[in-house]
């Protein structure tokens, strides 16, 4: 924790929540005040386009009283306010009902080591506008040298810098700083009627960490390039071969299944299956809050307990459901240090990589689709149906043949964690929710 | 109509003074946006009322232009000092001497409110609004049996924002929005299914009492979910697509709707940059945009550049009329506003923006549009869909029918279809006469901000699209 005049008088708005909140009859008050600091910049054809700085600040709280709640937020944090949003909040939770789940966790005796988790890079604070504009404009500049993208979406740099603190009734005090930043560029190639887009950003909390130019430009063209001049495909049952980022989205589905607020609100195709195999053998996830510089990582969640690593899948058998407090009462399980305001979100949600790499992976595949990219909506937790509409690469005899659009792919969760065939050994972390590169053996892909 | 509450007290001798801060270093335009908006939720499941909150968001943003570039720079702390400092963050894109003079400030005189209401939700006790929370949670809980699990949401907001420019324009508007839904989980031996319904827009508390009753909502997402128990697997591959009207105006605003924003075309990265005047889709095909129809959860009296809006008229029999713009892209593309520009709240740059977009209504008659189809898809409820600049789009159906041989017969469930605007646009082959919106509680998003928005078509055969279920 940096104890600067900042974060002072930050944990001193969050205490004094708490006690105007006993002092006006709440059994139990909880507060988060966060204080960001926000600057990005985005270049379009060599220009500035969009230029925002700002700093901001925000609160939350709730308040408990006869084991019922209520909730506030407000970016108002001028004293007056203050009060009378906590005053309104007692009178609200006596309109509620009584909930024998409410309520804040016993405090842990287990305390994070922050600094070694490395949230906050010191050097982002530090950076001028300038560098930082130079840095979009020569993503885009170099992107742009290659004569088959035909136009741009833009390149853009964003850096984050965000103090939490929270307080509660139960004695906890906590604060941390985290950084982050991003390089990004957004391509087109092809003639107005037949156009292909894609992009790549870089994200990492430490400046020095992120991908170079050369590397978010050559990504981005390469990924755009490859889609030019796709063909439509019948529809048929094939293998299809997931990238990292479409590994990202179906872990990122399965996390809501696994998320104990849609557990006991029945809401889940999961709920209920504790200890049975939902997948196959290559099935196994994890959720780990202290991955020393990870997007996800943090010492403590949103009610101030410990972050830890749980295993929710093992070699496909369910073991665990991901709780905060209010869920894992419902539940009669513990808390995983999974609060995220007032509902359940990830820390680092991966699912574990293999041995293959994805050229291994291609290379073992007759005849199927490399899926690059996925639009739309279409996922249902309480089926696990999915269907989506999807771009892809075609594969024939182990080799990339062509690129395929206008196509939509369907299946439903269950079957396809029992049908993961190779797993590949790519898990980079670019996303907190993430896996490598994984061969799914049938899907049925929707063409003509 | 509400009455506007200024939670700022800048006074204008104070308002110029920032202008002439954003304008410091030789910007061409300057504005300020000012924003204030309270917020009451309430949620009830499993038979209890599990949590209320109220929200205040305020706060300023400053933003400057010069030629293409826009710098912006917003605070929540109202000290002149932090307003300042926002205003010379929003300069810093400009970099020339040139000091701009301000004319005074013209107040605009909203000459019609789109809100017209009895009871504001924002002034109503928190008791009767959790009443009719409990009013939809029964009602769709009572309706059956196999209804395991009901979950109801409502909420409100009043949100007051003023704009002043460099230009001298200056006005207000009071927004009432109002949201109440349900969603239901109806079981069948090892079998759930999700059921979704609701209402509101900008109206206020009688809406319940005259519009639609909470009873409804909560029904219809139980019929919704029940229907959906018995529905099999939607077929997979191309056919014929007949759009139910009301909730299908989604496809209008992701296949079309987005691509005719301005900002997409003055970048030329839209397919459609090069079509104004030209024919793009079936003569039958007429698409508005409507910001000013009254109550809907769309529409505004004046957009977040304060200018007031016009319903503009995007696709006419076909051929494409016009765009969407804000003040940036109508400046540099040489248009007329037409009162688009939105931004989700102050800390965003505003954008060319749908509000309530629509398919008019065609001659043919229904049922008869359903006659013609052989063997194909009815899409009745819709999640929502994305579609790229290219043109490509997707948008996934939630609950539809099979039609054989003319009629409606089994229900389908969980389906996406994907395709090429222009494409679809030229198999759009029978237009009904029964225009109708979907519900009132769609938000759209777009670089990272969400908006409130409708949609709404009449019946509309397509002749091929791909259909993606399971085979």
């Amino acid at each position: 924790m940096t104890e600067t005049p900042r974060t002072d008088s930050l944990l001193g708005l969050a205490e004094r929540i708490v006690s105007l909140g006993k002092e006006c009859g709440a059994d139990e008050v909880e507060a988060t005040v966060s204080d960001g600091r926000e600057f990005s910049v985005d270049v379009r054809q060599g220009q500035i386009e969009n230029l925002v700085e700002a700093g901001s600040r925000f609160l939350s709280f709730r308040v408990i009283k006869d084991q019922k709640t209520a909730h506030a937020t407000s970016s108002d944090l001028q004293d007056e306010t203050v009060q009378r949003l906590i005053r309104n909040a007692v009178i609200r939770a006596a309109l509620g009902s009584r909930d024998e789940c409410a309520g804040l966790p016993l405090i842990s005796s287990d305390k994070v080591d922050i600094p070694s988790l490395r949230l906050f890079d010191p050097e982002v604070p530090k950076l001028e506008a300038a560098p930082k504009i130079r840095l979009a404009l020569e993503t885009e500049r170099i992107a742009l040298e290659d004569k088959r993208i035909t136009n741009s979406h833009g390149a853009s740099f964003i850096t984050n810098e965000v103090t939490t603190v929270l307080a509660g009734s139960n004695g906890f005090l906590g604060s941390y700083d985290q950084t982050f930043c991003s390089l990004s560029v957004g391509l087109q190639a092809g003639e107005t009627d037949d156009r292909v887009e894609d992009y790549w950003v870089s994200v990492d909390r430490f400046f020095k960490n992120l991908e170079p130019p050369e590397t978010v430009a050559k990504k981005a063209v390469e990924r755009t390039v490859r889609q030019l001049h796709p063909r439509k495909i019948r529809t048929q049952t094939v293998p299809v071969i997931f990238e990292p980022g479409m590994t990202d989205w179906l872990v990122g589905f399965l996390f809501a299944c696994v998320s104990a607020v849609a557990v006991y609100q029945k809401t889940t195709f999961l709920a209920g299956r504790l200890g049975e195999r939902i997948g196959n053998e290559n099935i196994t996830i994890m959720d780990d809050g202290l991955m020393p510089g990870r997007l996800g990582s943090r010492p403590f969640d949103s009610e101030g307990v410990p972050c830890g690593k749980t295993t929710v899948f093992e070699q496909g058998v369910l073991r665990r459901y991901l709780c905060n407090t209010y869920a894992g009462r419902k539940l009669k399980l513990a808390t995983t240090g999974n609060s995220d305001g007032t509902g359940i979100g990830p820390n680092n949600f991966y699912l574990l990589p293999g041995n293959a790499s994805p050229q291994e992976i291609i290379a073992s595949t007759e005849r199927g689709l490399v899926l690059t990219r996925t639009i739309g909506h279409g996922l249902n937790p309480v089926t696990g149906d999915i269907s989506r509409g999807a771009f892809g690469l075609w594969v024939e005899g182990g080799e990339i043949a062509y690129p395929v659009s206008e196509v939509t792919i369907a299946g439903n969760l269950e079957q396809i964690l029992n049908q993961v065939e190779m797993v590949g050994n790519d898990l980079d972390f670019r996303s907190p929710v993430c896996g490598p590169t994984i061969k799914i053996g049938a899907l049925t892909v929707a063409g003509e | 109509m509400i009455a506007f509450e200024d939670h700022f007290q800048m006074t204008d001798t104070m308002r110029k003074k920032v202008l002439e801060l954003a304008l410091s270093r030789g910007g061409d335009f300057a504005e300020i946006y000012a924003e204030y908006r309270v917020y009451s939720f309430i949620n009830m499941e499993e038979d209890i009322l599990k949590e209320t909150a109220e929200s205040i968001s305020l706060g300023l943003g400053v933003r400057v232009i010069l030629g293409e570039k826009t710098g912006y720079g917003y605070t929540n702390d109202l000290s002149f000092d932090s307003i300042g400092k926002a205003a010379l963050t929003a300069a810093s894109i400009a970099d020339s001497k040139k000091m701009a003079s301000l004319p005074a400030f013209q107040r605009t005189l909203l000459s019609e409110d789109r809100y017209p209401l009895t009871q504001p939700a924002h002034q109503a006790s928190l008791q009767e609004k959790i009443e009719l929370v409990r009013r939809a949670y029964l009602s769709c809980q009572m309706s059956d049996p196999k209804i395991k699990k009901v979950k109801v949401l409502f909420q409100d907001h009043v949100q007051y924002i003023s704009v002043v420019n460099s230009e001298g324009w200056a006005a207000e508007d009071a927004r009432p929005q109002v949201k109440l839904v349900c969603t239901a989980v109806a079981e069948k031996g090892r079998r759930k299914e999700f059921g979704f319904s609701g209402g509101g827009g900008r109206v206020g508390l009688e809406y319940f009492g005259q519009a639609l009753s909470p009873e409804r909502i909560g029904r219809e997402a139980a019929e919704e979910a029940l229907q959906l128990l018995e529905a099999i697997q939607a077929p997979a591959g191309e056919m014929p697509v007949v759009l139910a009207p009301g909730h299908a105006g989604v496809l209008v605003h992701e296949a079309v709707g987005h691509l005719l924003e301005a900002d997409f075309n003055r970048k030329k990265t839209s397919i459609f940059w090069d079509k104004l005047g030209k024919q793009v889709g079936s003569p039958l095909l007429t698409i508005y945009d409507d910001p000013t129809r009254p109550s809907f959860r769309g529409s505004y009296n004046i957009d977040d550049e304060g200018t007031p809006p016009s319903k503009t008229l995007l696709i006419d029999r076909g051929v494409v009329h016009s765009f969407l713009q804000d003040r940036l892209s109508a400046r540099l593309m040489g248009r007329p506003l037409t009162g688009h520009a939105r931004r989700q709240d102050y800390t965003c740059i505003p954008i060319p923006r749908m509000s309530n977009t629509y398919v008019d209504k065609g001659q043919d008659d229904p049922e008869d549009i359903l006659r013609s189809v052989a063997k194909g898809i009815y899409a009745e409820k819709f999640e929502g869909g994305q579609v790229e600049d290219s043109g490509k789009f997707t948008f996934s159906i939630s609950a539809g029918y099979l039609i054989e041989e003319g009629r409606l017969t089994a229900p389908i469930k969980q389906a996406t279809l994907v395709g090429t605007n222009i494409d679809i646009l030229q198999k759009i082959e029978r237009v009904g006469s029964d225009l109708s919106f979907g519900l009132q509680t769609g938000t759209c998003g777009k670089e990272g901000q969400e908006v409130p928005v409708t949609d709404g078509c009449p019946t509309i055969k397509i002749s091929r699209m791909t259909v993606g279920g399971q085979s």
